[in-house]
């Protein structure tokens, strides 16, 4: 009998324990992420110029639909979602696998050369890339001696081109981060199943296929997660590398809350009414995600 | 074996990381390409509160902190007058924090909106174009100086008019934007021009001449930035309209002069004579690298002219082209000029208010100082007078430029800024944007003018 109730207690405090360092970082969670954000959501139904705020109901989201701008940057956004997210991904699976091959030579040093970009600035990469796709820029100098170009082709000044160079740099910026999490994954895979498909005849396609794809099954729903939710906020890029042109046609909703919130007259509760958008089309997006993607409670 | 790898690779990692914060950190500070900078600031700031908080404790409370961007043009002003006013205050201190335009602003509206004014300095310098904008929105954030004995009638009234809201003056006049439009004349000359066939006159002949210097010598006359709506709003003020009427109604759609300067700026990109590039360090390259022949923009552009040491004696000003068959069209327009304003969290009124009325409102010696390294137009008129404005510039052809610029400030129309001026501004830009590359004019200022009164809630 008392055993039992020591025993009890011993859990008990056990749970205690656990509790009690959890709380310190509950507490900063709470105090600087969910504080802000639920007065966020109030603010955002408030409508004002600088700190005279009032409420107005439905006011910011009924507006947005009419915003010719604020339309264009989520076209804009999922334009970058749709055509680099994809891209970003299968470059990053082909290269882990590649990486994960035991026979190859000067692994450690391939694997650093392409997770290097992750460790530049965003704001310095865009600057980079700005400067490296200028009329008389270094791309331009290197096609116009190639004799591809007669005269510099100014990348940056329209909408499609602007866009492409946007992408271009992005999947310069993050394969190598995606990589790493492929390539931590697959050390979890046993080689020998890699072995096993060999003996039987499987071509290295069909091994990629048919293990390393639906065993890195969770792995890619993360990055699949993580990037979509990063695009969604894509910021430096279009401040920097194009400044949201030409004529809006790169810039993002973040860049545009941003210009609402500082450049403008501030409209802080439009601003954080487009904001809790963004929110919600993350969360949207990462349900239809998880029910694609996760099949672990499927036979 | 595997361990020692990943070490190392967290190692190389953690080593370029540091060195690529240390690299942005020596990057110099522009006064356009400043967001790059965001990061660098912080850390900065937070060195440089703390030789605040040394200094102030040693010297008590004459130390003033300003906030301001351009190390050789406001800042060096700033030291200068700090300089000028400590001969007969000897313990007074000055603290300058060099910060961008963008982070003054972002900085402002961030201490205002949470309402907590801690953070801000005691003087910063404000852009003329966003003045009204941020007095109206946070007027708690700014001291009224209207009857600190500063005598402002000793500035140009257009000049003035910028920080009056309300009848309330909240700042103190600094520099000047007259325009005015450099010429290679060496370049010129080689097409067969002088720059004498550039004074006075209007933008169909400088197309025209524009056009045969194309053609001659292989030099488009003009650059400008792509997406930036300087040049436009130049040619707006030079014929007195601005895209806001009186009333403070954008007025864009129907407005002849604006859709004169559309045509006008379109047919510039149109026959080539006009080049955009895509940031402020290429335009100031496009000048000093001889890739143009020639700039339109305000007078402070000369001290990004003169870094091109090689070119000194090269280049020639002359007031800017009027714009064609425009009522009230002139020669003389204005861009960009700034105002010191004294924050509410300024625990020293008095000092600030008699530092600013004895040096940049009370010195003629003052501006005689920092005219002929700076470049710094003084809007203080009796500085004008001064024979230091009348000395010939070596590096403008030998001519006594400032006197002959400061003859253009008194010749030019004011304009009206509004609220809204940035929504409108960069409306127009897009607008522009879309003109160069094809669409309908009309359609697209109907569109600029939607997203103006949108933004103003109607």
């Amino acid at each position: 009998m008392s055993r039992s109730t020591r025993k009890h207690s011993l859990v008990k405090r056990q749970k205690l324990t656990g509790w009690i360092f959890l709380i310190p970082a509950t507490i900063l969670i709470v105090a600087t992420n969910f504080y802000p954000m639920f007065k966020a959501f109030l603010l955002s139904f408030k409508a004002g110029v600088g700190a005279n705020m009032k409420w107005c109901n439905f006011y910011n989201y009924a507006r947005m639909v009419k915003d010719t701008v604020f339309i264009q940057s989520l076209k804009n956004t999922f334009f970058y979602l749709i055509i680099q997210v994809p891209i970003m991904l299968i470059l990053a699976l082909i290269l882990a696998s590649m990486l994960n091959d035991r026979n190859l030579k000067c692994k450690g040093l391939f694997r650093t050369a392409i997770f290097l970009p992750c460790a530049t600035s965003l704001v310095s990469y865009a600057i980079i890339f700005r400067s490296l796709f200028a009329v008389d820029g270094f791309v331009n100098t290197v096609l116009i001696k190639l004799g591809i170009l007669s005269t510099g082709y100014n990348f940056l000044g329209f909408p499609t081109s602007a866009k492409i160079i946007i992408i271009i740099a992005l999947i310069w910026r993050w394969t190598g981060y995606n990589m790493v999490f492929y390539l931590a994954g697959l050390q979890n895979i046993e080689y020998s199943l890699y072995e096993a498909a060999k003996i039987d005849g499987a071509s290295p396609l069909q091994s990629f296929w048919k293990i390393t794809i639906p065993l890195l099954r969770p792995i890619i729903l993360l990055t699949a997660i993580m990037s979509t939710n990063g695009t969604l906020q894509l910021f430096d890029e279009s401040v920097n590398l194009t400044n949201g042109g030409p004529a809006n046609a790169t810039i993002t909703m973040s860049h545009y809350i941003y210009n609402m919130s500082f450049k403008y007259v501030p409209n802080f509760g439009y601003a954080a009414a487009m904001s809790y958008i963004i929110f919600l089309l993350v969360a949207i997006l990462s349900m239809i995600q998880m029910k694609v993607g996760d099949k672990r409670y499927e036979g | 074996m595997m361990k020692k790898r990943i070490f190392a690779f967290f190692m190389i990692t953690t080593l370029i990381l540091a060195l690529t914060s240390c690299g942005t950190e020596d990057k110099k500070t522009d006064s356009s390409s400043n967001i790059a900078n965001n990061a660098m600031d912080t850390t900065n700031d937070a060195k440089d509160t703390k030789d605040s908080n040394a200094t102030e404790q040693t010297s008590g409370d004459n130390t003033l902190t300003v906030w301001c961007w351009d190390p050789a043009f406001n800042i060096y002003a700033m030291e200068q007058a700090a300089e000028i006013y400590k001969r007969d205050h000897p313990d007074f201190a000055l603290n300058v924090i060099e910060t961008p335009w963008a982070d003054v602003q972002t900085k402002l509206t961030t201490a205002a909106a949470s309402g907590d004014l801690s953070t801000l300095p005691d003087i910063l310098l404000m852009q003329d174009n966003a003045f009204q904008k941020n007095t109206i929105s946070y007027p708690e954030a700014f001291t009224d100086i209207t009857n600190s004995g500063i005598d402002f009638s000793q500035f140009s009234a257009a000049k003035v008019a910028y920080s009056v809201v309300d009848g309330k003056n909240y700042g103190v006049p600094f520099d000047n934007g007259t325009v005015i439009a450099c010429y290679r004349t060496d370049i010129l000359e080689e097409a067969g021009y002088t720059l004498e066939d550039f004074t006075d006159i209007t933008w169909s002949k400088y197309i025209e001449m524009g056009k045969d210097i194309l053609n001659k010598t292989g030099k488009p006359l003009l650059s400008c930035t792509a997406g930036e709506s300087d040049v436009i709003m130049m040619m707006l003020q030079s014929a007195g309209a601005s895209l806001f009427d009186a009333e403070g109604n954008p007025d864009i759609v129907d407005n002849p002069v604006l859709v004169k300067v559309m045509e006008t700026y379109a047919e510039l990109v149109k026959t080539g004579v006009m080049i955009e590039v895509n940031d402020w360090d290429q335009y100031v390259g496009s000048i000093t690298n001889s890739t143009v022949a020639g700039t339109i923009n305000g007078c402070w552009i000369m001290a990004s002219i003169q870094t091109a040491e090689d070119q000194s004696g090269k280049w020639g000003i002359t007031n800017m082209p009027a714009l064609d068959g425009i009522e009230g069209a002139t020669n003389y327009s204005n861009n960009g000029g700034s105002s010191w304003a004294i924050t509410s969290n300024c625990k020293n009124v008095d000092l600030a208010v008699d530092f600013l009325a004895k040096t940049f409102a009370g010195s003629v010696e003052f501006y005689e100082t920092i005219l002929p390294s700076s470049g710094a137009l003084a809007t203080y008129l009796p500085a004008a007078d001064s024979d230091v404005y009348g000395k010939p510039q070596e590096f403008f052809g030998g001519e006594a430029v400032y006197a002959m610029i400061t003859d253009f400030a008194g010749k030019t129309p004011s304009n009206n800024t509004g609220v809204y001026y940035y929504e409108a501004r960069d409306a127009v830009a897009t607008a522009i944007a879309n003109i160069v590359a094809g669409a309908d004019l009309k359609a697209e200022l109907q569109n600029a003018q939607d997203t103006v009164n949108f933004a103003m809630g109607r």
